[in-house]
C-alpha cells in the first residue's frame, strides 16, 4: 500500500512538533525516519496510524485521502514505542487479538500467531503474561501482534531498541525477509543511523519537525546536503571557510573542491574516502585499532579531523601524517554550518 | 533477612489489632444479640447466663424488619450501580482530558462530602417535595446517588488516568470495535476502582441513617433507621444487636465476593519504555 504525505504539521498548544512534512513511500516499500530525539518521529507515526489528527495537512493512502478515517479502520498495524501491550491477555493472545478482531478464520489465527512465535522466538513464553517477560521479549511480541494482522503498511516505532546486539541483528533480518515475502510497506523508526542505512530502500532524515533530506542510503551518507545531515549519520568532517579556485584554506593546508568560488562555505568528507600520502598534514592526536581499520584523529590548528586507515598501518601519538583526499568525495554543504572544535 | 523479619512482626500487629478491633465488638454483637429475655447478661458473669434466639423473633415480629431489610438491601446495590454509571462519565473527563477549569471543578465536586449529612438531608428533602417527588423509595436511592457521587467520582478518575493511551490506541490499531477497545485496554485497569467505589457506596449506602430517616419519614423504613430506633431514649442494647448484625450481613457477603474478583484479576499494568 503507498503512503503519501502532505505538508503535514501537528501543534501541541504553541508548540510545533511537526512543521511541514511531505513523505511518499511506494507500495511495499521500506523506509526508515531517522532524527535525533523529540524531532517528532513518533508523532508522524500516530498521524500515519490516527490517533493523532495533524493541525494541517493530507494523508493519503493508494491515493485515498485517509485524513477522516479512524484508527481501526486503516489499514495500518503499529508496533509501539511503549510496547503498549495488553497486560491482562497472555503473549499468546497478545499476538491473536489483532487477527481476532478482523475476524480471521480461527485455524488460520492459530497458524499466524504460532509462526510469528517461532519466529521472534517467543514459542516458550506463549502462555505467559507480558509482565512475566524481560523488556526485550516483551518489545518482540508487540512486534509479532503488530506483524500478525498482516496490514499494509507496518509502522515501527524503534522496535529494536531493548534487545542486545546479536538478537537485535537476527530479528532486524527476520522483518526484512517477512516484509520481503509478504509484501507490506514498512515505516520504520529508529535512533540508529547504521540500522537506517542497512535496512532501508529510502532514509527520510528528521529535524526540527521537518525532513530535513531523504533519499537512498548512499545518497544520504556520501551527499549529505546540510551539515546536521552530514553530522547526524556517520562520523564527517566538516571545515568552514573561502572558496577560490577549487580549494579551501584548512589548518590542514589546502582541500580541493568542486565548487564556484564562495565566500562562506561548508565543505564535509567522510573519514574513509582518505588516502594516505598527499598535500594535507596534520599530527596525530590519537588512534584506535577496530580490526579491519584504524581511526586516526589528526589535528592541525585548532581542527581535528578523524581519518580511517587500512588496519596494517600503525602510527603513535604525536607522528606526522601527510593525507589527501579526491575532491569528488569532498560535498560542499548547502547550509553555513558550524564545525565543533 | 532482618527487614523481612520486621515485616514478619507488623504484618502479625497490625492482624491482632484488626482482630480486638473487629472479631471482639461482632462477638459481643452475637452475644448480645442471643441474651435470653428471662435471664439478663450482667455483671460479674463473662458470658451471658442462657442464649436463645428469643430478641430475633421479637424483632423480627414487632418491627417492620423484613420490609426495611428489603429496602435497605436493594437500596445499597442499586445505589452502587446507578452511582458508578453516572459517575463515569464526569470521571473520564478528569482522568483523561484536559480542559479549562479541571481543577476547579475537581475540588468542587468534592463540596458534599464536606457538608453534614443532616444538612443535605434537610434541605435535600425541601428540594423533593418542591421537585413534587414523593415517592419515597426513589428519593431516597436519589438522594445517595448525590451523596456519594464524589467518591466514585474520585476513585474511578484516578483509575480513568492510569489506563495508558498507547494501549488504548494499540486496541483501536488492532481493528477492535469500543465494546472491545474497552474489555482489552480500559477494563482490567478500571476494574480494581470499579470494585472499590461500588464498595464504598454499597457499604455507605446500607448504614445511613440521615437522608433515609428524614426524606423516608414516617412510613419508609431502612435497616439503620429501626437501628436507631432502638439507640434513642429508650436503650435496648439486645435489640439493637441483632438489627446490627443483619446490617452487616451483606457488607461481609460482598467483600468477599469482590476479594474473590481481584484474586482472579490479573496486573493491571505493564512495564515499558516510553
Ligand atoms: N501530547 C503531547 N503534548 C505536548 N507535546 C508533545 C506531545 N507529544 C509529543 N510532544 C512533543 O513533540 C515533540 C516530538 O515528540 P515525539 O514523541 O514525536 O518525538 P520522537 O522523535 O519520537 O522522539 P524519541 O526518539 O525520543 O522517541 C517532543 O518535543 C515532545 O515533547
Ligand atoms: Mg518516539
Amino acid at each position: 500500500m503507498g503512503l503519501e504525505i502532505e505538508n503535514v504539521g501537528v501543534r501541541f498548544g504553541s508548540f510545533e512538533a511537526l512543521r511541514s512534512v511531505n513523505l511518499t513511500v511506494d507500495d511495499g516499500a521500506f523506509v526508515t525516519l531517522l532524527g535525533p530525539s523529540g524531532c517528532g518521529k513518533t508523532t508522524l507515526l500516530n498521524v500515519i496510524a490516527g490517533f493523532l489528527k495533524p493541525t494541517s495537512g493530507t494523508v493519503r493512502m493508494d491515493g485515498m485521502d485517509i485524513s477522516d478515517t479512524r484508527p481501526e479502520a486503516r489499514d495500518t498495524a503499529m508496533c509501539f514505542q511503549s510496547y503498549a501491550l495488553f497486560p491482562h491477555l497472555s503473549v499468546r493472545e497478545n499476538v491473536a487479538f489483532g487477527p481476532r478482531q478482523k475476524k480471521v478464520p480461527k485455524n488460520e489465527i492459530v497458524q499466524r500467531v504460532s509462526k510469528l512465535l517461532d519466529q521472534m522466538g517467543l514459542d516458550i513464553h506463549a502462555e505467559k503474561l507480558p509482565n512475566a517477560l524481560s523488556g526485550g521479549q516483551q518489545q518482540r511480541v508487540a512486534l509479532a501482534r503488530a506483524l500478525a494482522v498482516a496490514p499494509g503498511i507496518v509502522l515501527f516505532d524503534e522496535p529494536l531498541s531493548n534487545l542486545d546486539a546479536k538478537l537485535r541483528d537476527q530479528v532486524r533480518t527476520e522483518i526484512r525477509a517477512l516484509q520481503r515475502e509478504v509484501g507490506f510497506t514498512a515505516v520504520y523508526v529508529t535512533h540508529d543511523q547504521a540500522e537506517a542505512l542497512a535496512m532501508s530502500d529510502e532514509v527520510f532524515l528528521l529535524n526540527k519537525g521537518v525532513v530535513e533530506q531523504s533519499g537512498a542510503p548512499r545518497e544520504i551518507y556520501f551527499r549529505p546536503r546540510t551539515s546536521f545531515v552530514a553530522d547526524f549519520i556517520g562520523a564527517a568532517n566538516l571545515h568552514v571557510g573561502k572558496i577560490k579556485d577549487g580549494a579551501m584554506a584548512t589548518p590542514f593546508g589546502p582541500l580541493g573542491v568542486r565548487g564556484a568560488d564562495a565566500l562562506n562555505k561548508t565543505v564535509c568528507w567522510r573519514p574513509e574516502v582518505v588516502r594516505l600520502g598527499g598535500d594535507l598534514q596534520g599530527a596525530v592526536t590519537a588512534s584506535a585499532f577496530q580490526g579491519g581499520h584504524l581511526d586516526l584523529f589528526v589535528s592541525a590548528g585548532d581542527q581535528t579531523v578523524r581519518l580511517q586507515v587500512p588496519g596494517s598501518h600503525e602510527f603513535d601519538v604525536g607522528d606526522e601524517v601527510s593525507f589527501g583526499l579526491d575532491p569528488e568525495n569532498v560535498v560542499v554543504l548547502a547550509d553555513e554550518g558550524h564545525v565543533d572544535a | 533477612m532482618k527487614r523481612r523479619h520486621i515485616s514478619t512482626i507488623l504484618a502479625i500487629a497490625v492482624s491482632f489489632a484488626l482482630f480486638f478491633w473487629l472479631a471482639i465488638p461482632f462477638a459481643m454483637a452475637v452475644m448480645w444479640s442471643m441474651v435470653d429475655p428471662g435471664h439478663p447478661w450482667s455483671y460479674p458473669d463473662i458470658l451471658p447466663p442462657k442464649l436463645s434466639f428469643e430478641r430475633w423473633r421479637v424483632v423480627w415480629e414487632t418491627t417492620s424488619l423484613p420490609t426495611a431489610m428489603l429496602n435497605s438491601y436493594t437500596l445499597a446495590p442499586v445505589a452502587g450501580i446507578c452511582t458508578l454509571l453516572l459517575a463515569a462519565p464526569t470521571a473520564y473527563a478528569f482522568g483523561r482530558e484536559e480542559f479549562r477549569g479541571k481543577a476547579i471543578a475537581q475540588v468542587v465536586i468534592l463540596i458534599p462530602l464536606v457538608l453534614p449529612g443532616f444538612v443535605t438531608a434537610v434541605f435535600f428533602a425541601s428540594l423533593l417535595l418542591s421537585l413534587g417527588i414523593f415517592e419515597k423509595y426513589p428519593a431516597v436511592l436519589l438522594g445517595h446517588i448525590v451523596l456519594y457521587m464524589p467518591y466514585a467520582v474520585r476513585i474511578l478518575s484516578v483509575s480513568f488516568s492510569q489506563v495508558q493511551d498507547d494501549v488504548v490506541n494499540a486496541a483501536r490499531d488492532l481493528g477492535a470495535s469500543p465494546f472491545e477497545v474497552f474489555r482489552a485496554a480500559y477494563f482490567p485497569v478500571l476494574k480494581p476502582g470499579i470494585f472499590a467505589a461500588f464498595l464504598i457506596v454499597f457499604v455507605l449506602s446500607i448504614e445511613e441513617f440521615a437522608i433515609a430517616f428524614i426524606v423516608g419519614v414516617p412510613d419508609f423504613t431502612t435497616i439503620p433507621t429501626i437501628l436507631f430506633s432502638y439507640l434513642g431514649f429508650e436503650f435496648v442494647r439486645t435489640n439493637a444487636a441483632v438489627v446490627a448484625l443483619i446490617l452487616v450481613v451483606p457488607n461481609v457477603i460482598l467483600m468477599l465476593v469482590l476479594e474473590r474478583l481481584l484474586q482472579s484479576a490479573n496486573p493491571a499494568s505493564v512495564s515499558g519504555k516510553g
